[in-house]
């Protein structure tokens, strides 16, 4: 179940996004992390990405997969993130793990696909820190397609990381530096 | 000038490179030590360019830039490749930790031949920072860093080329001249 009820204050710059902390309860989250231990992971790689990806998890009939589902796209839950968000009604949600091991990375892009509204990202690796790699870094970018890092966001364990997809919702996860395994459920509310 | 090395100028060995390169799924030859001497001293002036998404990376004048105009270098390519590329711009590319291009579709191009000379020493193959050719139906090209090694691929209007994200835990940059030749 979700231990957190509230979407607290949506940051706006450089593109709306917001963190929300202890997004699980804690037996929740033990189950959760013993189902995504249990699934296949296929090795991905383009010029873009690097990384380890499940099956999409809405295909999945798994009593704890079916709890995060719930609690991730639940009627209330996606009312509360469209009323943060100031966005249209979000209908549905995909979801699928990603695992990124060491030397792993996803180089910038912006999300923008048809009928994405907001993208979401729950971490689940315990004691990630900064120098370990993998933060997820937003960019705020000029007219002339220069960009910045305006936060770097380290993916902390049971955070709930949501940001407005748009033509400015430039994003990365910086390549992992230490032998770790950066684990997500990672998707999309749609329209 | 820079000389070629004599071996890649003998008819023989032309004639291995042509049949090599216009047997390959995609278009291509690496020639290992092609030059003579290849340069030591590699400063030149580079200013950074962006756009985010397709490419971060540094450029400047090609280092060898005369040579790569140059008559003597046209004839070797016409002969190795069998085509006839007219020159069209030259550069020298750095890609620094963290530096990447990407592949794009709306960046694609008429038929071209793509000419790449490796200035990049002391590289790990785990740092990255390799190229990659795509063409539709075929299987990707992969070319790894290779100081002194020069690479001539032929382009066609849906093919396209990047440069493999440079690991931040490379210690050195990738350095390569990249040439452009049109085809008719």
């Amino acid at each position: 179940m979700r231990k957190t009820e509230k979407v607290l204050l949506v940051k706006a710059f450089p593109y709306p996004h917001v963190i929300v902390k202890d997004f699980l309860d804690e037996s929740t989250l033990d189950l959760v992390i013993d189902a995504l231990a249990g699934l296949e992971y296929d090795f991905k790689e383009s010029d873009l990405f690097s990384y380890w990806a499940s099956v999409e998890l809405t295909d999945i009939d798994h009593p704890a997969i079916n709890i995060l589902r719930d609690d991730l796209g639940d009627e209330l839950w996606r009312k509360k993130v469209a009323e943060a968000f100031s966005s249209k009604p979000l209908s549905s949600i995909d979801m699928a793990a990603y695992v990124y091991g060491l030397g792993d990375f996803l180089l910038p892009h912006d999300d923008q696909v048809e009928e994405r509204i907001i993208a979401y990202s729950l971490h689940l690796t315990p004691e990630i820190t900064e120098d370990m790699g993998g933060s997820l870094q937003i960019f705020n970018v000029d007219e002339n397609n220069n960009s910045k890092i305006a936060d770097s966001i380290i993916p902390e364990y049971n955070s709930l990381i949501m940001f407005e997809v748009s033509k400015h919702s430039w994003h990365q996860v910086g390549e992992i530096l230490q032998d770790i395994q950066r684990l997500t459920v990672t998707g999309w509310y749609h329209g | 000038m820079v000389d070629i090395n004599f071996y890649y100028l003998e008819d023989a060995t032309l004639s291995n490179l042509n049949r090599i390169f216009n047997s390959a799924d995609i278009p291509f030859i690496r020639l290992s030590k092609f030059l003579d001497e290849a340069p030591n001293k590699i400063e030149p002036e580079l200013i950074s360019e962006e756009k985010i998404g397709y490419y971060n990376r540094k450029i400047g004048n090609a280092l060898l830039e005369d040579f790569w105009k140059s008559s003597d270098f046209n004839d070797f390519l016409c002969k190795a490749t069998g085509l006839k590329p007219k020159f069209r711009n030259s550069n020298h590319v750095s890609y620094s930790p963290g530096d990447y291009s990407l592949l794009h579709m709306d960046e694609s191009e008429a038929s071209r031949l793509l000419v790449v000379y490796d200035l990049t020493k002391e590289w790990r193959h785990e740092w990255g920072g390799y190229d990659i050719y795509t063409s539709p139906d075929k299987d990707p090209l992969v070319c790894n860093r290779d100081f002194g090694s020069l690479m001539i691929v032929k382009l066609d209007s849906n093919d396209l080329s990047c440069t493999r994200y440079v690991s931040i835990k490379s210690h050195f940059s990738a350095h390569i001249d990249r040439i452009i030749y049109d085809l008719d």
